[in-house]
């Protein structure tokens, strides 16, 4: 699969030498260049207070992105991986300044100084956190904030007008399904994948422990919601898959303190009826005592870490089988929904993370050619032409946009069968074929070569639309190239 | 409510005496009025924010349907009803459609604990089976004074073309209370609509729900009332709530619980601002018709009763009675200032109306044309439509709201000019713009732009036919044949540069297909808006002036009575006289009766100072 990184990167390198003389066409060509090599680029987007700097920490897990009860993030944050931290604020006039690292309760502090969010295009912060290695993480403000400039600022960062945008994969929060999500994901799937038409968003149902208002079967409430969305023409057209996450919940239990563990043990202990009346709002939470160990501020900053859905559920943990603290933060995880996010963040963003660095920088070399033609740029657009026909991870990744967008004439059972061999679900071999994790190379060969033949007699039926058969040959080729894969590894 | 009805039926008795039909007309009307007293407040937000859960938590039954997914399709008003009772508006199964298109409705019982099979959302989707509304009848003291609630559903995004449909349902309402939860600050669509509103509807309120839930709902209350005050809506009321807490104060019987749950506050205000507030209007108006019953009356029993006490200053009353009668006169004339006020302002309103209506339509033609012209309309229609239906029912709002206020603006002028004060204005509203959309018809179609295979090949041949042809008569000079590989050759070049060119011209032809779609489009709006918006004003204006005629009315006709009871008086016989000042002396003082008792109605301050005008001040004043 890298076979298509490495020809955009000669692109880029044949690209430089035309351009050699042109200092400004030059340097972004030379920034695609980079983001070849750096690790991807994902971007959490979403309407104000979806939670996104929460997932954020959630997703790090540590509590560094600052979050209150307002509207907080106001500029594009990004988070990538560095041994030391360091926090850089590029402005959009003049030289990148070094922050002070401040961190209030874990918490980074941004000190602008005289310096106002307006003028500032983005603040890097550089940190040591081991999830950051594989991935950089993009904190935006809010789109439909109150302060409409604020989320011109995050709309024109991700869907940029003449540029692919400056994240390869976004993760997109939403509460309920809005119109203006359905716009946002419109626009990101146009600017970002440009003419190649790919779907690269995971949309998640944000704060699910707030869906039913708090109740013990929220996120199973929350669940059937998403499969609501997920069943949604328009969304799915837009979107890989909808996970619900209780992003609050799993912000806290990646960073779960023993202090913690221990004012919820005391409070699983108390009588159940008592207990459901010290739940019955927040207020009286704070308000009422327990237990003489735990004070009202510990019970404030309870409540601020789990929500009364993460008490309720902390506790009804702590009456079953969960006796220790990190048993109980990785079942809250779990239960949050973050394990299901990261996994298909793996599955649908790491595995491609080399086609999805490519295909961007492909079509931003693409752009910067046709908007500056001078001689030997109609030979580079032959290149990019090239690389489009040829690279077969692109190919998949239109297929999959189109079958998504139901614009394939496929059976619904035939076209669910498509989508999962091109990787739909995650493109591992195992997942493309249905099979399980310890299957053999051999298996693995066998069912792979019964697909090619199936698809290969699809593919040749006279009967077969002309598209329709277009798609088929797609699959037809990944079958190929899965069958010689599995034939390496049953050698090896 | 019942002290009233007595007073205007004490009122009606007096007035039958004498032979005013006129004035029992107008009493009969306020008893109807005294009937049948409605507070509509009406529930918005966006969806999720805990409407439905909100109305039955104040009602403390399960009328509204709550669910964790999207709840409500359909409208659901909640009022008194003895026993307990549910409603829907629907089409009459089988029925036609009228002249507009619009099905016919009837109002159909349904047993209460089905309600939610027709008005949530996972029943009826999208209101599918095409309610109207639905309607909730309880047995509750709170909505025993006339107060109705309603639920509406729930808008993605307040500020879509659903939330048109919402914001024209609020001018028949006399409250709104705009839900919002404690999870977030409001939202700049939110806070859009609100502006809006609170131009149209005259009462609105905050509720910030699901304050159980949300430790920092103190916090963003806090926020909330930021906006509020920052937006200009400094005197709106933020009332935080918990409906789960009141649901379940309710059930344990928990005074404590229910006071933390914030609904005594909204209940509260709803009382005392809302309906208190409507019956202080109730009973004014009351007053006032009663006032100005005893003023028409009393002239006319007065006059008669001076005429016959000193028959000597008898020409004198007359001219006084008939110079009081000119002026009053001039009031029904045409040329009268307010009606040529109420005349030319409606004519104004209604060009600056449609100038309105067509520069904002005229600004979205522009941006509509300047899309078209950017990109291949034809692959983007549905969403270009989409956008179009928006930006027209969002401009279409606009111009309601405004009209709206002006409308208003010029009764009252023509109040003031009519010089009546305290004269309560007939309903003067343009009413909703329900249904103002509707006769125009959704955008057409545009030809997408895809052209099938067949159809390319054709499009090719048609091009490379000739070169073949052309080429082939070439080289057949040469001596080689019609189709040979040069001239093949010639053919597929010029079979491409066809159809790049057809492709082009295409693109042309549907970009020039697109503009005048959605120029018929907004000449269609235009039309059909303007033509409705046109015949409410118009409306308007009949109701304003027939109005103010028939108390234009009512007074020449209380003056003409008086001078012909005076003259009356002058001709009578001596021997009756003294029988006949008794009687008059007897009504007059029932009059009285009636005077003092409907003053009480009025508010103890301003009582004084605003005597009503009616035509017995005027005539004293020219005494004077």
């Amino acid at each position: 699969m890298s076979g298509t990184g490495e020809a955009v990167a000669t692109l880029g390198q044949d690209a430089l030498a035309v351009y050699a003389d042109d200092p400004q066409v030059s340097a972004e060509l030379e920034t695609y260049a980079v983001r070849l090599r750096e690790p991807l680029r994902v971007a959490l987007a979403g309407m104000v207070k979806a939670g996104k700097s929460t997932l954020l920490n959630a997703i790090i897990g540590e509590e560094i992105a600052p979050t209150d009860t307002g509207e907080c993030t106001r500029i594009v944050t990004w988070y990538r991986w560095a041994a030391t931290p360091r926090i850089t604020l590029h402005p959009l006039e003049g030289e990148p300044v070094l922050l002070p690292v401040r961190r209030v309760d874990g918490r980074l502090q941004f000190e602008l100084g005289s310096v106002r969010a307006e003028e500032v295009r983005r603040l890097v912060v550089d940190w040591p956190a081991e999830r950051l290695r594989h991935l950089t993480l993009i904190d935006t403000p809010g789109i439909a904030s109150l302060s409409s400039d604020v989320s011109e600022r995050s709309l024109a960062f991700l869907t940029p007008e003449d540029a692919p945008s400056e994240a390869d994969a976004v993760v997109y929060l939403m509460r309920h399904l809005h119109a203006s999500d359905l716009d946002f994901l419109e626009a990101f799937r146009d600017t970002s994948a440009g003419t190649s038409g790919t779907v690269n968003a995971l949309a998640v149902l944000s704060r699910a422990d707030e869906v039913g208002a708090g109740r013990i079967d929220s996120l199973i409430s929350a669940g059937s919601i998403a499969d609501r969305y997920r069943a949604d023409p328009s969304l799915r057209a837009l979107a890989l898959e909808v996970v619900p996450i209780a992003g609050l919940l799993a912000q806290t239990a990646r960073t779960l303190r023993q202090e913690e563990y221990h004012a919820l043990a005391l409070l699983a202990a108390v009588d159940r009826t008592a207990r459901e009346g010290l739940l019955l709002s927040a207020d009286r939470f704070v308000r009422i005592e327990f237990s003489p160990d735990v004070g009202q501020e510990a019970r404030a900053a309870l409540l601020e870490r789990f929500g009364l859905f993460g008490i309720r559920l902390a506790c009804a943990l702590l009456q079953g089988s969960v006796h220790t603290a990190s048993d109980l933060a990785r079942e809250l995880a779990r239960r949050s929904g973050l394990d299901q996010l990261l996994l298909l963040m793996g599955q649908q963003f790491q595995e491609r993370a080399a086609q999805l660095r490519a295909r961007t920088a492909l079509t931003g070399v693409e752009a910067l050619v046709r908007s500056h033609p001078r001689d030997g740029s109609t030979g580079l657009l032959t290149s990019v032409e090239k690389i489009h026909t040829g690279a077969h991870e692109i190919r998949e990744l239109r297929l999959l946009s189109a079958l998504r967008s139901r614009t394939v004439p496929l059976a619904p059972a035939q076209a669910a069968e498509v989508e999962r061999l091109i990787g739909g679900s995650g493109v591992a071999q195992g997942v493309r074929l249905g099979l399980d994790d310890g299957a053999s190379p051999d298996d693995v060969r066998a069912a792979a070569l019964a697909h090619l033949y199936r698809w290969r007699g699809i593919t040749e039926n006279p009967l077969t639309p002309r598209t329709a058969a277009e798609a088929c040959a797609v699959v037809v080729r990944t079958c190929e190239e899965l069958v010689q894969e599995a034939q390496v590894r049953a050698h090896a | 409510m019942g002290e009233l009805v007595a007073m205007v039926e004490k009122a009606l008795e007096l007035v039958a005496v004498g032979d005013r039909p006129d004035l029992s007309q107008r009493l009969r009307q306020t008893l109807e009025r005294l009937a049948d007293p409605d507070v509509r407040v009406i529930v918005v937000g966006e969806f999720k924010q805990g409407k439905s859960k909100l109305i039955n938590a104040l009602v403390n039954a399960p009328v509204c349907p709550v669910d964790d997914d999207i709840a409500t399709s359909v409208p659901t008003v909640v009022r008194f009803g003895d026993p307990a009772s549910a409603f829907v508006v629907a089409p009459r199964e089988g029925g036609t459609r009228g002249e507009d298109g619009a099905p016919e409705l009837e109002r159909r019982r349904i047993p209460l604990e089905e309600i939610a099979r027709y008005v949530s959302e996972k029943e009826n989707p999208g209101n599918v089976q095409g309610l109207a509304s639905a309607e909730v009848g309880l047995p509750r003291k709170m909505l025993a004074n006339g107060l109705s609630v309603i639920d509406s559903p729930g808008v993605g995004g307040l500020d879509s073309a659903h939330a048109l449909t919402t914001l024209t349902a609020l001018p028949t309402a006399d409250a709104m209370l705009l839900v919002s939860d404690a999870s977030q600050e409001y939202t700049e669509p939110e806070l859009r609509f609100l502006r809006q509103a609170s131009r149209i509807v005259p009462n609105v309120a905050c509720v910030l729900s699901k304050t159980d839930l949300y430790p920092q709902w103190r916090t963003v209350a806090g926020l909330d009332r930021g906006h509020l005050d920052q937006g200009g809506n400094a005197g709106t009321p933020l009332i935080p709530v918990s409906s789960d807490l009141r649901l379940y104060a309710a059930k344990t019987n928990d005074t404590e619980l229910n006071e933390e749950s914030g609904f005594p506050e909204l209940v509260r205000y709803l009382r005392q601002e809302i309906v208190g507030k409507a019956a202080a209007l109730q009973r004014r108006s009351v007053a006032q018709d009663l006032l100005s019953t005893a003023d028409h009356l009393e002239l006319a029993l007065k006059s008669e009763l001076s005429a016959l006490e000193n028959p000597e200053g008898l020409q004198n009353l007359l001219a006084e009675l008939e110079e009081t009668k000119e002026r009053a006169d001039q009031q029904r004339r045409k040329s009268s200032r307010w009606q040529t006020s109420l005349n030319d302002g409606m004519s104004d309103l209604i060009s600056d109306m449609e100038h309105d209506l067509r520069d904002r339509l005229r600004k979205i033609q522009r941006e509509a044309e300047a899309a078209i012209d950017s990109a291949d309309p034809g692959e983007t229609w549905d969403q270009f439509a989409d956008w179009l239906e928006q930006r027209v029912a969002s401009a279409v709002s606009d111009t309601f709201v405004w009209t709206n206020e002006r409308a208003q603006w010029l009764a009252e002028e023509v109040a003031g000019l009519f010089s009546k004060d305290g004269v309560p204005l007939p309903l003067l509203q343009v009413s909703g713009t329900d249904g103002v959309l509707a006769p125009v018809e959704e955008v057409a179609d545009l030809d997408r732009g895809k052209v099938s295979l067949p159809g390319k090949v054709l499009i090719g041949m048609r091009g490379s036919y000739g070169g073949v042809l052309m080429f082939g008569l070439l080289t057949g000079i040469i001596g080689m044949s019609l189709i040979n590989p040069l001239s093949v050759g010639a053919g597929l070049l010029l079979g491409r540069k066809a159809y790049k060119e057809d492709k082009e011209a295409r693109l042309k032809r549907r970009q020039g297909e697109a503009k005048n779609l959605v120029r018929r489009q907004i000449d269609d709006v235009v039309f059909q808006v303007g033509k409705q918006l046109k015949d409410r004003l118009r409306l308007v204006q009949r109701e304003t002036r027939d109005h103010f005629s028939e108390i234009a009315e009512e007074h020449h006709r209380s003056l003409s009575d008086s001078v012909s009871a005076a003259q009356r008086a002058s001709s009578s016989r001596a021997q009756g006289r003294g029988q006949r000042i008794r009687e008059l002396r007897a009504q007059i003082g029932g009059v009285v009766v009636l005077r003092r008792a409907a003053r009480t109605l009025l508010p103890a301050s301003p009582a004084p100072a605003a005597p009503p005008a009616g035509p017995a001040a005027e005539v004293a004043a020219v005494r004077a």
